[in-house]
């Protein structure tokens, strides 16, 4: 028995000795992983000096957080702000959007527009390069975009090439990739024929779906993009590392046209989630900006390293106007005027962000120079005595008593609760209506607002392309985006002339036009804007952050 | 043994195929699609988009695939990062949680067996309300808060540690301490009681009687008694924390598998759910069936192979 005994503690002892070597193994493996990192990590030290004493060595190094992994650095596929924000850094289009926000040349050194507005000719820059070496060619081009339309590749974006001629039948199925009427004329022209004149073409082209992807790598190997090591980009940075999850590392790209302009050796994109964490990181000095926590945004907002930028893009809610009670747009108008954005803006969102009394963004520039949002002026506004006359006007319309049960719905998070209770004690204090709220997870929550299950339902916009009508067309009849069961033949008609006059300033009556009768049907009530808040460290400038869309670090600097 | 061994296999098998069709049901019959975004999108773009990840085919097809996606362990793409397939992303993130599970739960067990120990050692002393007011402490508050307290002391105000990331052994010392407080005051009460309960029993008396040396009497003969109901809430803390820790990691802003399990769902990511489904229950079957076997080594009253057992 006493010899079982000793064999069992024997048999212990090697069990948690196994354990430890396991744990030593696992241990020893990042470190073997980490070979290449030891320089990166002496890069820490030496930037932390640096920092220190200023002056050691020069190389500029941005330290920037991307939160997440980027969705796909295929630029066809990565259609979200952490895929757009490095690619917008490692890629260029035929137009880049500049300073002003407004686009303007980029791999295409010029451009003529024939007289209806049809045909575009690209003159490609006989100085763009691929990081590879390779130059930047029309066929490039015309590659990425017949890559990115094609049904099999399933892109989120195809939809943005339907400008052009021939790119819906390709995408649906019904045409082919030779309908796609994109042609490259010579190496450096490229030509393209759109479906209709559309005035806003060349902002829509600084979108990364519309990035060329040099079509000798991709044929060889269609992997190219998940990879620094088979990257090959033509913008003013290129992939030096990508260490999935944790990091990636850009350098300046040498091959880049405008290579005099980059200031910035070297940028660390880091991907931490947390709000809390990237702040904290920024505290330390391990981070260069960082956005606000919400908690912290009382104590910060005001300081002197914040910037507080335009966002295209709206917080809205909207009405199903298949269902009682607001199929009735007075009542509708009732909701709407009841609500006090300037409250909702202050004291619930916070962050610097502006109440919204119309539905278009403020930072769309028209033909005249006049801001869209300026010009179209206040389409709504917070009048509780005017919701009142609404209400009782719709309710006698109806023959209501009272209003049947209304309940608010809203997909969980925090900051869409805040809201949604705000909105309910207005509703109670300016109409005397109780509505019950209800909060889904996002995705239930979308499904039932596509399959208008729901009776007022929060919605937010961000725009894709730097146009009015980019808001105002989700709301045409059967629209994906619609959500409301809206109808309208005189709406869909404004938005269709709005796309494709070719007087720009005609073009911009009928978006205003367009605008004002939805604020007149009412079938969504805006709440507020959406803004860019950042936390930038002392020395840090330059950094383009642009209303729509992605930042741009070709001018960013670092003292 | 060997029949034992080869009858729990084959039940592992089984149970791993009704939890992966469960998982199914489960996964199909919550509304919602990968692809819904607050972004622009149209018909066409999301009818290719479920051509091209086999949704738009029926049910029973889409279950058949899954199966020999788990058959043959090619799981395929992520939906959500179309780039990377599900191999690729727990092959790269599974590492990383073990490791720091790993010092995790060796941390958690060396000094919570050691605290419990101490504890039933001094018996309603000082020491045992110090020991045991540490464990309700790391019982009762919460990972996350514990890991943003870590942060901003020893962090940001001390600055000893680097404040996220992982990339060097001193990255790991406050997500361990985070992660480790909480089992660590587990099995620290657990060890404690069994303890007590064993140093009453005769045969501890007897050793004791017989002028044994003390400390041997604890660590041989008490100690290992003691250690039966923690070898028991070993398996599920094992596959636990060596899966990874959503919360944790994201505020760590570690690479770990943690968050795959919460973001797949999240985000209907269905290969990454089957993947993750299938990766943690094998592990814990697994985990489970050694908890098993450990009993019989600890315990020699305990046959693993009761109904052959001589």
């Amino acid at each position: 028995m006493k010899k079982f005994l000793v064999f069992l503690m024997a048999m212990l002892t090697a069990l948690v000795l196994a354990a430890c070597t396991t744990s030593e193994n696992a241990g020893e493996e990042p470190e073997d992983d980490a070979e290449p990192d030891t320089t990166e990590q002496d890069d820490t030290a030496n930037e932390e000096e640096n920092n220190a004493t200023d002056q050691e060595t020069e190389e500029k190094v941005l330290r920037l957080n991307n939160g997440i992994e980027p969705t796909s650095l295929d630029p066809s596929i990565g259609f979200d702000a952490v895929s757009w924000d490095p690619l917008n850094n490692l890629m260029e289009g035929l137009t880049r959007l500049d300073q002003d926000s407004r686009a303007a040349a980029g791999v295409a050194e010029d451009w003529d527009i024939s007289e209806d507005g049809l045909t575009y000719t690209f003159h490609l820059r006989e100085d763009a390069n691929w990081s590879n070496g390779d130059p930047v060619v029309a066929e490039d081009f015309v590659y990425a975009w017949k890559y990115m339309l094609d049904p099999e590749t399933a892109s989120s974006a195809a939809f943005l090439g339907y400008f052009i001629e021939g790119a819906e039948a390709f995408n649906n199925g019904d045409g082919t990739a030779d309908d796609v009427n994109v042609t490259a004329i010579d190496d450096k022209t490229l030509e393209v024929v759109l479906e209709a004149p559309t005035g806003f073409f060349l902002d829509l082209l600084t979108n990364p779906a519309f990035f060329p992807i040099n079509h000798q790598v991709a044929q060889e190997n269609p992997d190219w993009h998940t990879e620094a090591n088979t990257f090959v980009g033509n913008g003013p940075f290129q992939l030096e590392s990508w260490e999935h999850d944790v990091e990636m590392v850009f350098t300046k790209n040498e091959h880049y046209w405008d290579a005099g302009v980059v200031n910035l050796e070297k940028i660390h994109f880091a991907m931490v989630n947390d709000t809390n964490t990237q702040y904290q990181m920024f505290e330390s000095g391990e981070l260069d900006t960082a956005s606000i926590p919400p908690e912290l945004s009382d104590q910060l907002i005001d300081g002197d390293n914040v910037y507080i930028g335009d966002y295209g893009g709206l917080e809205f809610y909207r009405f199903n106007i298949t269902e009682e009670p607001f199929h009735n747009k007075n009542i509708r108008k009732a909701f709407a005027y009841a609500v006090n954005r300037a409250d909702i803006a202050e004291y619930v969102v916070k962050n610097g962000v502006e109440p919204a009394y119309g539905f278009v963004s403020p930072g769309f520039t028209g033909p005249t120079g006049t801001d869209f949002r300026a010009e179209n002026g206040d389409l709504v506004s917070f009048d509780p005595a005017l919701a009142q006359d609404y209400l009782e006007q719709g309710m006698a319309e109806e023959g209501y008593d009272e209003l049947p049960e209304i309940v608010l719905s809203y997909n969980t998070s925090d900051a869409n609760k805040a809201v949604a209770e705000a909105l309910q004690s207005m509703f109670n204090e300016h109409l005397g209506v109780e509505v019950t709220l209800e909060n889904q997870e996002w995705n239930v929550f979308a499904e039932a607002q596509q399959n208008l299950e729901l009776q007022l339902s929060r919605s937010s916009f961000i725009n894709d392309y730097s146009d009015p009508v980019n808001f105002l067309e989700s709301f045409v009849t059967d629209s994906y985006m619609n959500r409301t069961g809206f109808s309208s033949d005189a709406y869909d008609e404004l938005i269709a002339k709005g796309k494709s006059e070719t007087d720009e300033e005609q073009r911009w009556e009928y978006l205003y036009e367009a605008e004002k009768m939805l604020a007149d049907e009412m079938i969504a009530m805006p709440i507020r804007y959406y803004n860019t808040v950042v936390l930038e460290a002392d020395g840090v400038s330059g950094i383009l952050r642009h209303p729509v869309g992605y930042f741009d670090l070709k001018y960013a600097d670092k003292k | 043994m060997l029949r034992y061994i080869l009858k729990r296999l084959l039940i592992m098998v089984i149970t791993l195929w009704i939890i992966v069709t469960l998982t199914f049901v489960l996964m199909v019959s919550i509304p919602g699609s990968p692809f819904n975004s607050d972004q622009t999108s149209n018909e066409t773009v999301q009818e290719n988009l479920e051509r091209h990840y086999n949704l738009d085919k029926p049910y029973h097809i889409q279950y058949l695939l899954y199966l020999k996606s788990i058959a043959t362990l090619e799981f395929g793409p992520s939906i959500k990062q179309p780039n990377q397939t599900v191999n690729d992303l727990l092959g790269r993130s599974f590492p990383i949680s073990f490791e720091l599970g790993m010092v995790t739960i060796i941390v958690a067990v060396i000094s919570g067996i050691l605290l419990g120990i101490i504890a039933a050692l001094r018996h309603n002393g000082i020491v045992d309300y110090l020991a045991m007011g540490v464990a309700v402490l790391g019982i009762s508050i919460p990972n996350f808060i514990l890991a943003t307290l870590l942060i901003q002391q020893l962090a940001v105000n001390a600055e000893w540690f680097p404040v996220a990331t992982w990339s060097s052994p001193a990255h790991m010392v406050l997500p361990v301490l985070a992660l480790a407080t909480g089992p660590m005051a587990i099995i620290a009460r657990l060890t404690r009681s069994t303890m007590l309960e064993v140093l009453t029993q005769d045969y501890i008396k007897m050793a004791r009687a017989k002028g044994l040396n003390p400390w041997k009497i604890i660590f041989k003969h008490a100690l290992r008694n003691a250690l039966m109901p923690v070898v028991t809430i070993m398996g599920t803390l094992l596959a636990g924390i060596l899966t990874g820790t959503f919360v944790i990691e994201q505020i760590f802003a570690i690479p770990g598998m943690g968050k795959y399990f919460v973001e797949s769902i999240n985000h209907r990511d269905y290969p990454v759910i089957m993947g993750t489904t299938v990766f943690y229950s094998s592990f814990l079957i697994i985990m489970l069936f050694l908890v098993d076997i450990a009993y019989g080594i600890l315990d020699p009253r305990i046959k693993v192979n009761k109904k052959e057992g001589e």
